[in-house]
């Protein structure tokens, strides 16, 4: 029956993934926890909290979901709505405190981002260990005496999470182009929905054909259809489409111009929004809108004291840090997908960005003002 | 007055805020908020929770009262500073980025007038139940509880109305701005238990708004 429900609400909210989905805030507790107990601490994305639960489950521990107003928790963070504050309140008021003997809580590393360990410190006495990224390493990392491996501190976008983003565009997307359709050719809904439902799953699923040309030349991604010169698999994709919407036509002797090209502008324009910045809305890469507006991590060497809090935090293991020279490097700066986690938890203030034209955004910046959209960092900052 | 729930649109966008306010209440809340700063006197401490934009403390500043605001927008804070630098309060207004978790680090007896519009609705139980105990801690004997929020109404046809704007308004906020309020359930029960005299209070013909005003004894 419980497993049931769980299928049940994750097959409605992958639907609706797009959507935030709140849920009750405060203090869950897992089994029958005692004073040495872990304590967990995640959003209020029902779908997070639901999953994270299934994993803790049979162990005695502490959950604490503070409120992301429904967010996930790396969307939540990144956007300024899983802050100190939401950490700070629940820690206060769900009565954490009298129910445990220690101060430690173990929140999710992609919150990085938003919460600042430093501030949780000073404020509560709590002291923040960054766990692993997906909930499902959880029972490995406490195994593993609370220390993370490069896989666990990683971002991936396998196959099950694809297939859950081609869902839920899918859904969206067949959702409000149906409703724009039925006024106009009302007969073609059902085509219109199997035809955004199967270039959502052959664009999604077929991402390691062709992400490689996403990431060519080090640094610049850019959004796949001003790439037409590289011969995108999107654009592959549509050719193909309109060869075999030309083929049947004629082999089926019925041949219209004006639903082949109909089809072709309408497919076009399906493939075209589920790409659009395909890069930025996967977790691996970077977004390719307004290039000239990105901000690249800077490590000042002389600031670095090889505390390492860059190497946990960093979701796509850019940084290396040389225990003996305590001194830290970005060994794989290309993969970096600027999420600022590295500049927000650094105690030494050693990383800020940099924008293209060499202007430094410094740390307290990034602290204060989240999301980059449209180089709004660079504008408060100025 | 679901207005209350659009407004969260606007809050999002936290530039627009007060505009926006005041187109959706057509000067209602600017009203209620009068009507709560008539309770400040010359000379008061007063503590505004969850501030926002800075409504409800430049009022009371402008009623003489020297106010601190807290939020944890600093967004909104920034607006609050802008226009306290407007009207010349900026000695007698301090604002803060900070919780009503952090309230614990206030002194004890200290303020005479604690104030909130539209904070108490976004707070989760045990959040409220926290801010009732220490502002019973912080207000001076004798101190004031003022408060302006969304409430559910009792009457059964109202209580339908309601859930229907709710469900209208709430979805259409729910996709905006990814936030949702949460009206009030028994607040002048949950102010009374956490040992505060009910002075008086005030409700809509909607039964979807208070304004409340409590005593510390």
């Amino acid at each position: 029956m419980r497993f049931l429900r769980f299928v049940v609400f994750n097959a409605l909210e992958t639907l609706l993934r797009l959507f935030p989905f709140p849920c009750k805030t405060g203090l869950i507790k897992i089994g029958n926890p005692g004073k040495d107990s872990p304590v967990f601490l995640t959003c209020n994305y029902h779908l997070t909290v639901q999953r994270v639960k299934r994993v803790l489950e049979g162990m005695e521990a502490f959950l604490l979901v503070a409120n992301s107003r429904g967010i996930n928790v790396w969307c939540a963070s990144a956007g300024g709505h899983l802050t100190n504050h939401e950490v700070i309140s629940v820690l206060k008021t769900s009565g954490i405190e009298d129910l445990v003997a220690h101060k430690k809580i173990i929140l999710p590393q992609l919150a990085a981002t938003g919460v600042e360990a430093k501030v949780i410190k000073q404020k509560t006495g709590w002291r923040v260990i960054w766990g692993p990224v997906y909930a499902k390493d959880i029972p490995h990392f406490l195994k593993n005496s609370l220390k993370k491996t490069t896989v666990m501190s990683g971002v991936a976008f396998p196959w099950t999470q694809r297939l859950e983003m081609a869902v839920a565009w899918a859904f969206f997307l067949s959702g409000i182009l149906s409703l724009v359709m039925i006024f106009f050719w009302p007969k073609s809904v059902l085509t219109l929905i199997l035809l955004v439902w199967g270039l959502s799953f052959i664009i999604f699923l077929s991402f390691p054909l062709y992400s490689r040309f996403m990431n060519s030349e080090g640094k610049k991604v850019s959004t796949l259809f001003s790439k037409i010169g590289r011969m995108s698999f999107q654009l592959l994709l549509w050719i193909g489409i309109v060869l075999a919407l030309f083929a049947y036509s004629i082999l089926a002797k019925d041949f219209s111009l004006a639903v082949v090209l109909r089809w072709s502008v309408i497919s076009f324009v399906v493939i075209f929004i589920l790409s659009f910045d395909l890069a930025g809305s996967t977790p691996t890469f970077r977004g390719g809108l307004l290039a000239e507006k990105q901000l690249e991590v800077v490590l000042n060497k002389e600031g670095c004291k090889g505390a390492g809090f860059c190497e946990k935090v960093c979701p796509q293991n850019c940084f290396e840090v040389d225990k003996m020279e305590h001194t830290a490097s970005m060994i794989n700066r290309e993969r970096c997908i600027q999420c600022g986690a590295c500049i927000v938890q650094c105690p030494f203030d050693a990383l800020c960005f940099e924008s293209s034209e060499g202007e430094k955004i410094p740390p307290e910046t990034i602290r204060r003002f989240k999301l980059n959209l449209l180089g709004s960092r660079l504008k408060k900052s100025g | 007055m679901s207005t209350y729930i659009l407004m969260k649109i606007l809050e999002s966008a936290p530039k627009r805020y007060d505009l926006g306010i005041r187109l959706l209440t057509g000067g209602r809340l600017d009203k209620v908020y009068d009507r709560l700063a008539s309770h400040i006197k010359e000379g008061d401490k007063v503590l505004d929770i969850g501030c926002g934009t800075g409504a409800l403390s430049i009022r009371a500043a402008q009623k003489g009262g020297r106010v601190k605001g807290i939020d944890i927008n600093s967004q909104m804070l920034e607006i609050a500073q802008i226009w306290a630098n407007k009207l010349n309060l900026t000695e007698q207004i301090e604002l803060c980025e900070m919780g009503i978790a952090e309230l614990d680090r206030e002194e004890a007896d200290s303020y005479d007038v604690m104030m909130s519009g539209l904070c108490f609705s976004e707070l989760d139980d045990d959040e409220l139940s926290f801010t009732l105990r220490e502002a019973k801690r912080i207000i001076k004997p004798g101190g004031l509880l003022l408060v302006a929020d969304e409430v559910r109404p009792e009457k059964i046809y109202k209580k339908i109305i309601n859930g229907l704007r709710r469900i209208f308004f709430g979805a259409i906020v729910f996709i905006i701005t990814q936030t949702t309020t949460k009206a009030l359930k028994n607040l002048p029960e949950k102010i009374r238990d956490s040992g505060f005299d009910i002075k008086s209070i005030k409700i809509n013909r909607g039964e979807n708004f208070i304004e409340l005003i409590a005593r510390k004894p």
